[in-house]
């Protein structure tokens, strides 16, 4: 099958089309959006807690500041933020899981026992204790606490997926043609998984997203900074949701359940035309 | 009990030993390796704010922050004191509420959060199971498809947001349930019938948050087990036997739970860091709320306390889950 079949394949997918247009609808918001919608979000200009109008399309917060451009750039922030700690995350994890499956013995064991260890602690509750220590947090350190905190789900699931291809026949021909250990990485090993690892990288977007305002509603999201998240903080902290000003709070969370749940589509939908196993003829 | 069972448990509990000691460790270094020593940055942080509120008190809040932090001695008899302390459960003397003992804080508050937590994780992997093996012995049917969008919406939305959520429509909209708190602030906690009735009041919201938000997730891998599991060779023998549909349908829920079983010990983690953030929404009296006020006065010991303590917490219901593990698994049960 070539490329172009499958993206055809792909656009046949009701769910793909949907999980598709949303997303991209999303990620134009936070790409084009500062660019088209030229308010500040945090200019105290507007009138106080007014819901959605002509002039102010989302309403606006107890300061005055327009939710439509909070919105907009908080888009763009926590996709920032999504893929920072996907990247970080995969990385990190790539990296334990496959030496892990590769070498065996003292370094697999170790490696798995630190996985493991990681693991058993809950990734919000470490980067939270984390976050506190910083007084001041950037968008990218943020970030790198997710990432950081969250790899070993996906460390293991790689180690194993290695460990079961190293006993399929072409592994052990390369093996005897005394290929090195990064050769039979990259030429065997890599290829199999690409598929999964794309779908740990979008899953990790998600978990940034969903993280940065976890730690963001605390008071521990980046400083200075409106995201996603930040706006739900301000919401919560002015009580948003106790005084019926719907408009604060509903936006960013539809967009937040719209990022993970498009992005989840169109992950399922890409795993079941590339993997082998699910692909249905 | 077979030999096989101890030394499953030996193991487990060896290794939630290990998790914890390394759990601590990290407590401890975190905030001395981090560029910046916020250690330092915090100490004097706290002393102005001591000095604002107790002048009378600076001198002896400083004497305690160098004892807590065992700042005075060398760094390997600080680890251990430290390691050796958070074995017997002292984490410490809070700053804010000085001088409280961190524990005698964050234990009134454990039994609300483990109150909502457990009965919650309990009801939606009940419901879920039920929902997704249901759903995958008819597939095609009408109840897949509602129960598996149901399920796919549910999973992806944010524990914290639905929190938000339902306090706006049942708190504020509809008013049928209380906007927050663990019971009506007019009211003493007593056993009466009028104060227990406002607790369940004002627990039904956070409960049925977590119970909504992820019985989806149940659900979908109960499904993805069983159709699997309809697949499998014993299966196949045994409708080619001509076993019911009522004992096949039995064999199949009874071989697909176990993997679910499993998925109970890493939910917990996951349910627990979620609800943390919930608690503070519900403004509910647990472990959340206390974290949330530690970190709004930067009440270090407090916050490093509740990380601690929830971690403890959760190897205990991970060796209890395993526990329940080896009771169901026959493998473990009976291999000699």
């Amino acid at each position: 099958m070539g490329g172009r079949l499958y993206l055809r394949l792909l656009f046949r997918k009701g769910r793909f089309l949907l999980g598709f247009a949303v997303f991209i609808v999303i990620l134009m918001i936070g790409l084009v959006g500062p660019i088209i919608y030229t308010k500040d979000p945090t200019s105290f200009d507007g009138p106080t807690e007014s819901p959605p109008s002509l002039e102010y399309p989302l309403g606006t917060d107890t300061f005055g500041r327009d939710l439509m451009a909070q919105l907009i750039h908080g888009v763009r922030t926590s996709l920032y933020i999504g893929v920072i700690t996907a990247l970080i995350a995969t990385s990190a994890g790539s990296l334990v899981g496959a030496v892990a499956g590769i070498k065996s013995g003292v370094i697999d064991e170790a490696l798995t026992s630190v996985t493991n260890i990681v693991l058993s602690i809950p990734s919000v509750l470490l980067a939270i204790l984390v976050a506190s220590y910083f007084k001041v947090r950037s968008i990218e350190l943020v970030a790198f606490l997710l990432g950081i905190t969250s790899w070993p789900w996906y460390a293991r699931a790689i180690r194993a997926q290695i460990k079961s291809l190293r006993e399929r026949d072409f592994v052990y021909l390369s093996r005897m043609a005394g290929y090195s250990d990064l050769k039979l990485v990259v030429e065997d090993i890599f290829p199999n998984i690409a598929s999964y690892m794309l779908m740990a990288f979008v899953s990790y977007v998600n978990t940034g997203v969903v993280g940065e305002a976890a730690l963001s509603i605390l008071g521990l999201g980046p400083s200075r900074s409106v995201s996603l998240g930040i706006i739900l903080y301000w919401a919560a902290s002015r009580e948003a949701f106790r005084r019926g000003q719907w408009w604060w709070f509903i936006p960013p969370g539809v967009t937040i359940v719209g990022i993970i749940s498009s992005l989840y589509a169109i992950a399922t939908a890409v795993d079941e035309i590339l993997n082998p196993k699910l692909r249905k003829e | 009990m077979s030999k096989k069972f101890i030394k499953f448990l030996c193991m487990r509990l060896a290794f939630f030993i290990v998790a914890y000691i390394v759990a601590i460790t990290l407590v401890f270094l975190l905030p001395r390796i981090i560029p910046g020593n916020p250690l330092a940055l915090l100490l004097t942080q706290i002393l102005q704010q001591a000095r604002v509120s107790r002048p009378e008190e600076i001198k002896e809040v400083y004497l305690v922050l160098l004892r807590e932090f065992g700042l005075d001695k060398p760094i390997w008899m600080q680890y251990l004191d430290f390691l050796s302390r958070a074995f017997v459960g002292d984490l410490g003397t809070s700053i804010s509420y000085y001088p409280r003992k961190v524990i005698d804080l964050i234990a009134p508050a454990l039994p609300w959060t483990l109150a909502v937590l457990v009965p919650a994780i309990l009801t939606a992997w009940s419901i879920g199971n039920v929902m997704g093996a249901v759903a995958g012995y008819r597939r095609g049917s009408i109840f897949e498809k509602v129960t598996m969008t149901f399920s796919f919406i549910m999973t992806h939305i944010p524990y914290y947001w639905f929190a938000m959520f339902i306090l706006f429509v049942f708190g504020v909209r509809l008013r049928i349930f209380p906007v927050g708190g663990g019971y009506s602030p007019w009211l003493t906690p007593s056993l009466t019938p009028q104060f227990v009735a406002n607790l369940l009041w004002h627990y039904i919201p956070p409960f049925l948050s977590i119970v909504l938000v992820s019985v989806g997730s149940w659900a979908i891998g109960m499904r993805f087990i069983v159709v699997n599991e309809l697949e499998g060779d014993y299966i196949i023998f045994s409708e080619s036997l001509g076993v019911s549909d009522k004992i096949l349908y039995r064999y199949v829920f009874r071989n697909s739970l176990l993997p679910q079983v499993t998925g109970l010990a890493l939910a917990f983690g996951n349910v627990l860091g979620g609800q943390v953030v919930m608690e503070t929404i519900f403004n509910y009296p647990g472990t959340g709320h206390i974290l949330f006020q530690a970190l709004v006065s930067l009440d270090y010991i407090v916050i490093q306390g509740v990380f601690i303590i929830l971690i403890a917490t959760l190897y205990l219901a991970n060796f209890i889950v395993d526990f329940i593990y080896v009771l169901v698994d026959p493998r473990i049960r009976i291999g000699e």
